[in-house]
């Protein structure tokens, strides 16, 4: 059946990954007929704004003008003689009933069996003002438990996705440790591939490849480390580094200092990434956090073998240990270096772990992503 | 058709058997039905059933079975009859499920297909007053995952017994002709093993779906209740019969076993703990029971049971009262020791008995308790098992109490001067908090130590009311200046026609008037407030009524909170805080110096040979020695002792103008500018050290930047050599201006040692040697081991990698082996190896033992690169190197190409490799000299009179 789907947003337009995937879902389920709309609650600063195309097949709407006054808690004697902060949480909370209404508004044109998929818990909290009676509410949550737990999102998702028909989080041990910490509406559903080429990558460079932001999470001084223990057995290859970031200045310096200088490329930040890949033969990752990692989504997709730290419930989800890639206990170098080691001396092995990735990384192709979905609407009718 | 079907099944429960169905009816998955089967109740039950089916027409139906059954099993199987439902779950009219139930079991078994999925059950604590829940086997349930066979995890059905935390497949209850066994208890124990037993696939998720509402008060049964748990035993042991036929007929031998260890950990229990207060005929009744059952049991299963669980089960076997009665206090008590305990040839058995007998053979091998380190923990580190032997009361307010303590191994000698107090204490530690009163006669009995003491309670005790209405009951015994406490276990001593004794509370007889003694659920003394009188009837009605309202919500977080800032008071987050912003503003003393080795365990090491060296050469300083744990031994008098983490020891710290230390001072205290710290370090490096360690290169920024900030700390870092340069210092982040190329202070007696013996050509041992009774004749060997962390740095315990008895029966005629465990481990050795292998680890400083021992054994230790100062044998032993080196931590040089000693693998290989110690000696001394140019080229002797001249008496000063 076609249905109503509001996908509800911090903004419509916020340059990242929530975004990115918006627009690719609102696109597959618009493709399968049905009626999307994307709901942003208040616009981005230009600086961080991601360019859309002139002509999406699916309505936008923007709740706020201007970005709303940041909430507060006023406490204490303090808080409550505060009277201009009184007002103006006063005034922002009539104008969040205001945006409900406008939601409203949108909510009660749909059809039956209609559906909100809330991205972000910021995001919720007017959902949660609007009237949603008859219509299925899907919250999300698009980062690790764990990322969620080091930050007052995971307070703010318990408080505000405890009523939700359903709380998708990236991965089914992501969801395990929500129910453990209390969420009993829990589910998952994982990130759709961002392309799907026609044959694996030929693997013919002698190049390891790494792709993502030069910061301190993505652990590329961690990656110099394992890639200093294992370089001196395969002179003939480089390690290439796409990607830019503040860490840049330190990541050459420390490169230099474990005499790396010859050995690595640093090829800044890029648009294809996809060429990229195709011009390795190995992926090597080696971040301290992820949530569902794209980059290693995109790696396997190419049919790149890939080298990973196992930092994340999403990193174990995407790599089979073995079959589809090879991962290393979190911070240790010697490991991963085993890794990449073992990578570029076995042709045969790149080969096959290669040729596994292309094909397993398939389970999350758009389709089958864009069916699941549609079966978690009908199965919330139930 | 509804998509599950929920069977509620009721037996005069009219009142709550509306709520239980709500909670289906309020599921978030819309299609569910209810049906309600009544074990024709005499109450109103079926009229209300039939009152729920009018109002949810199609949703609920009401059906009675025509007489009642007495247990669950029919009308739940009549449940399955009338169900219409893909799945069906059960639910007791006295319980409720969770709202989203139904949704996530449905979800779980249309995703993996399978006949069975199950959720976690959380116990619900209705009388208790902060609304406590425990959550049923949480550990089964922690994750989501699939079986496809009951065979993947027997525990689940060994520990998860319960029926109604399940979503079966109807057609598979059908198919299988799944049914409840009906005129029998524990009927869940059967159905549920025939349906794990039978299904095609079982996912367990992890989330809460069934909250099963129990009362505990109403199980505080009296003994006459107890007795009739016979007729409850008896149905136990049948249906753990029918599931053993069940698990045989399916050849399921593996189940078996789990569930055999399960028997011994669990069901014995339960029933062990009440036996001391039943009669002879029911205790034989109950034998002839679980002995028959016990027969039939794996003897695998014994291999995972604890050695407790398996002493009763041997002794229950026996029909040993006198020695099982203890083992079960002991059991229910962990870690308390209730037998005096018997020694024969060198081990140590938990009784005499039995062991020298005609299969003496089988009971030495279950008695032996010779690991669990009972004869060399000191006494005051063992609980000691305190029976009560008699107890008396006049009626009104005193009491005569007698007891008995357990002498293990006759450890407390007969000539000790012995004194007890015994001791009240308000559990809640509120305010007002014991009252002790002095033992009358306290004997020494050969192997127990017996007491009698008599109490005016009623004129002593003065508890404040209300809020501290538990209080327990210790005996304070002083035995020869040995402090042993203990709590007093009630045993056979019947409590239930004592009188309630005569209380004054603080709060005035209004609140209590009565001090009720009462065995504790883990059966020792204790007393509760209780009411008698009218008036304090009354008020404890008032007070519990009240205790539900919203105000007492309050009251009680209130008091919760005040409770947690009484903690926090001494909390280290507190005592940090004060160290910033108070002590940290005191002056600095010039010439304090603040001493710590090994984070106050030791008063040893290159602290301990700086500090000698300033008391040798007389500086003028105020020496300040940090110690851990409780009273300090072995540490110098002349200095002031202060508690590690004590406030004194923060002022210390806040003040002194030099920190040295071995290992690290708190990493959360900030050094100020004007306090110079020398790190000393402890040892040279093999293993990966600092930010060269996988863990801390897994650490988040913050992590990262706390531990940088720590070690920035360092003022001065001592080195032995430029290996320590590129090694530690690296590791550290330090800055090449902090390193001091002095050398370890701890190794100028070394230095010295080699000197003297080189001069003079001959060893000459020390005093040590004597004091540890060494036979001149034969050769020290000492094995120091380091420890073992897994990959969080969690330290695994020592377990002797070789047999240690067979050593001292192959080599103890040659060679006397000191062991000396790092200071993270310890070690008991068993009384058969005494005078061929000693104990050396509670010696607080290691180097007079490597200046005694004529050959070193270790496997990675650093004091490997010490005892290389001495040019004496070293033998490795790598017994796992590949998982060392390379699994978890790395290492930064390969050992095996750089050991200068022989490296082996195996226990034999030691053993041949000891036996021919004297031809390695030799073949090995180059390997040594390069050995020591390398990682020793600094200790020159000469390392504690540089720092002392560069710090304390050089031209700063």
């Amino acid at each position: 059946m076609s249905r109503d789907i509001f996908i509800v947003s911090n903004s419509v337009d916020e340059l990242g990954g929530v975004t990115t995937w918006s627009h690719q879902m609102a696109g597959l389920l618009t493709d399968r007929g049905h009626r999307v709309h994307i709901v942003g609650i208040a616009p981005v600063a230009e600086e961080i704004r991601q360019k859309l195309p002139q002509d999406l097949p699916y309505a936008m709407t923007t709740l706020y003008d201007t970005h709303p006054p940041k909430a507060r808690h006023l406490r204490g004697i303090k808080g409550r003689l505060n009277a201009p902060e009184r007002r103006r949480q006063a005034a922002r909370r009539a104008q969040m009933r205001a945006k409900a209404e406008k939601l409203n508004e949108l909510f009660r044109a749909a059809g039956p069996g209609a559906v909100v998929i809330v991205t972000q818990v910021w995001a919720m909290e007017w959902v949660a003002l609007a009237d949603t009676k008859g219509l299925g509410v899907i919250g999300m949550s698009h980062e690790s438990f764990e990322a969620s737990q080091k930050s007052t999102r995971a307070d703010r998702v318990r408080r505000h996705y405890r009523e939700v028909d359903r709380l998708l989080v990236l991965t089914p041990e992501d969801a395990d440790l929500w129910i453990r910490a209390g969420m009993e509406n829990v589910g998952s559903m994982p990130n759709p591939l961002p392309f799907m080429p026609d044959s694996p990558a030929p693997r013919t460079e002698k190049v390891v490849a790494s792709v993502g932001r030069l910061a301190f999470e993505k652990g590329v001084d961690l990656l110099l480390d394992a890639w200093a223990d294992a370089a001196p057995h395969h002179p003939d290859w480089v390690l290439r580094i796409y990607g830019a970031g503040v860490e840049e200045p330190a990541l050459r310096a420390h490169a230099a200092g474990l005499g790396l200088t010859d050995s690595v490329e640093w090829m800044g930040s890029t648009d294809d990434v996809l060429g990229a890949l195709r011009g390795a033969s190995v992926f090597a990752q080696a971040s301290r956090a992820e949530g569902f990692p794209i980059t290693l989504l995109e790696a396997m997709a190419a049919g790149v073998p890939v080298a990973a730290f196992d930092c994340a419930p999403g990193v174990r989800e995407i790599v089979a240990h073995g079959e589809d890639g090879l991962l290393a206990r979190l911070g240790n170098t010697m490991e991963l270096a085993g890794h990449l080691d073992v990578l570029m001396s076995d042709r045969a092995l790149r080969d096959r772990l290669g040729d596994n990735a292309f094909r397993s990384v398939q389970r999350y192709s758009s389709a089958e992503i864009t069916d699941r979905w549609e079966e978690l609407f009908s199965f919330l009718e139930r | 058709m509804p998509d599950v079907s929920v069977v509620v099944i009721v037996y005069n429960d009219a009142e709550r058997l509306p709520t239980a169905v709500q909670s289906v009816l309020d599921q978030t998955l819309h299609g569910v039905e209810v049906v309600i089967v009544d074990d024709c109740s005499k109450d109103r039950s079926y009229a209300v059933a039939q009152e729920l089916e009018a109002a949810h027409p199609g949703r609920v139906r009401a059906f009675r079975l025509p007489e009642n059954s007495g247990g669950c099993g029919a009308p739940r199987n009549h449940g399955i009859r009338q169900a219409t439902g893909t799945y069906v779950m059960f639910l007791d009219s006295d319980d409720v499920l969770e709202r989203n139930a139904c949704r996530n079991m449905l979800a779980a078994a249309e995703r993996t297909g399978s006949d069975l999925v199950s959720g976690m059950c959380v116990r619900v604590h209705l009388d208790n007053r902060w609304g406590k829940t425990t959550e049923w086997y949480p550990w089964i349930y922690s994750r989501t995952r699939t079986l496809e066979s009951i065979t993947e995890d027997p525990d689940l059905l060994v520990y998860d017994t319960l029926s109604t935390n399940k979503c079966y497949r109807r057609a598979f209850l059908l198919e299988q002709g799944l049914e409840f066994p009906v005129g029998i208890h524990y009927e869940d124990l059967l159905f549920s093993a025939q349906a794990y037993v039978a299904a095609r696939r079982i996912t367990l998720i992890p989330n809460h779906v069934y909250y099963w509402n129990v009362v505990e008060k109403a199980s505080a049964k009296s003994i006459s209740n107890r007795r009739h748990e016979i007729a409850n035993f008896v149905h136990r042991m049948e249906i753990h019969r029918r599931v053993d036929e069940l698990l045989a007929a399916k050849g399921h031998t593996d189940i078996k076993s789990a569930k055999d260890a399960k028997f011994l950990k669990h069901d014995l229990v339960l029933h062990l703990r009440d036996l001391p207060l039943l009669s002879d005929e029911y205790r034989q009744e109950f034998a002839r029971l679980a002995n028959g059952y016990l027969e039939g049991i794996d003897p695998a299963a014994y291999e995972n049971v604890t050695y407790l669980q398996a002493i009763c089960a041997y002794l229950l076997g026996k029909e040993d009262w006198d020695n099982l009665l203890p083992a079960a206090d002991a059991m229910t008590n962990k870690g308390r020791l209730t037998s005096p305990l018997a020694e024969r040839d060198g081990r140590v058995y938990w009784c005499a008995e039995h062991i020298d007998g005609p299969d003496g053979d089988e009971a030495r091998r279950i008695l032996d308790v010779t690991g669990q380190a009972f004869h060399t923990t000191p006494l005051t580190s063992l609980a000691l098992g305190n029976r009560l032997t008699s107890y008396e009361d006049d009626g009104r307010g005193t009491v005569t109490v007698s007891g008995s303590v357990v002498n293990p191994l006759g450890r407390i000698p007969a000539d000790a001067q012995l004194s007890a107090t015994l001791e009240f204490r308000a559990r809640r530690q509120i305010g007002v908090r014991s009252f002790s009163f002095p033992v009358a006669t306290v004997r020494h009995a050969g192997d127990t130590i017996e007491w009698t003491a008599t109490a005016d309670v009623a004129g002593t005790v003065r508890p404040l009311g209300i809020i501290d209405a538990v209080w327990d009951v210790r005996l304070k015994l002083n035995a020869g200046g040995t402090r042993l406490t203990t709590r007093v276990s009630v045993g056979g001593v019947d409590l239930e026609s004592a009188a309630r004794l005569r209380v004054r509370p603080r709060l005035t007889r209004l609140v209590s008037d009565r001090f009720a003694p009462e065995v504790t659920k883990k059966g020792n003394l204790s007393y509760v407030l209780t009411a008698e009188g009218a008036a304090a009837v009354r008020t404890q009605t008032l007070i519990s009524s009240a205790m539900h309202g919203r105000a007492a919500g309050v009251v009680k977080r209130g008091l919760r909170k005040a409770l947690r800032a009484r903690r926090n008071l001494g909390s280290g987050e507190q005592k940090v805080k004060v160290y910033h912003e108070v002590f940290s503003k005191l002056p600095i003393k010039k010439g304090t110096v603040v001493f710590e080795s090994h984070m106050g365990k030791q008063y040893s090491d290159s602290p301990k040979a700086i500090y000698e060296e300033m008391v040798r050469q007389g500086v003028p300083f105020e020496a300040v020695w940090s110690y851990a744990g409780g009273k300090p031994t072995g540490f110098p008098k002349d200095a002031t002792l202060v508690r590690r983490w004590s406030w004194p020891y923060l002022r210390a710290l806040a003040q002194a103008e030099f920190w040295v230390d071995n290992q690290g001072f708190p990493l959360a205290l900030t050094k100020r500018e004007g306090t110079t710290y020398i790190q000393t370090w402890h040892g040279s490096a093999l293993k990966r050290m600092g930010f060269h360690e996988p863990r801390t290169k897994a650490q988040g920024k913050a992590g990262q930047d706390r531990f940088q900030a720590a070690v920035n700390r360092f003022d001065h870092f001592l080195i032995r050599s430029e290996h320590d340069a590129r090694t530690l210092a690296k590791g550290f982040r330090l800055r090449d201006e902090v390193l001091l190329r002095t050398g370890y202070p701890r190794n100028d007696a070394l230095v010295e040692a080699h000197r003297a013996e080189s001069q003079s050509g001959e060893r000459v041992r020390g005093p040590l040697a004597a004091e540890l009774g060494i036979d001149p004749e034969k050769k020290v060997l000492l094995y120091a081991p380091t420890f073992r962390a897994n990959a969080d740095g969690a330290v695994e315990g020592f377990e002797f990698p070789f047999d240690v008895e067979e050593f001292a029966e192959r080599l103890g005629d040659r060679f006397t082996l000191l062991v000396r465990t790092h200071y993270l481990n310890s070690v008991s050795l068993p009384p058969s190896v005494a005078g061929r292998v000693i104990d050396v680890s509670r010696h607080h400083d290691i180097t007079p033992l490597l200046a005694l021992a004529d050959g070193l054994i270790t496997d990675y230790s650093s004091v490997m690169f010490d005892y290389s100062v001495l040019d004496r044998p070293m033998l490795f032993f790598a017994y796992d190197y590949e998982k060392y080196a390379t699994d978890i931590r790395g290492t930064y040089f390969d050992l095996k190409e750089k050991a200068p000693g022989p490296v082996v693998a195996t226990a034999d290989e030691l053993l041949q490799a000891l036996a021919a110690f004297d031809e390695a000696d030799a073949k090995y001394a180059e390997a040594r000299q390069r050995f020591l140019t390398e990682f020793g080229e600094y200790d020159r002797g000469d390392a504690a009179r540089q720092i002392v001249e560069k710090f304390f008496t050089g031209s700063r000063k």
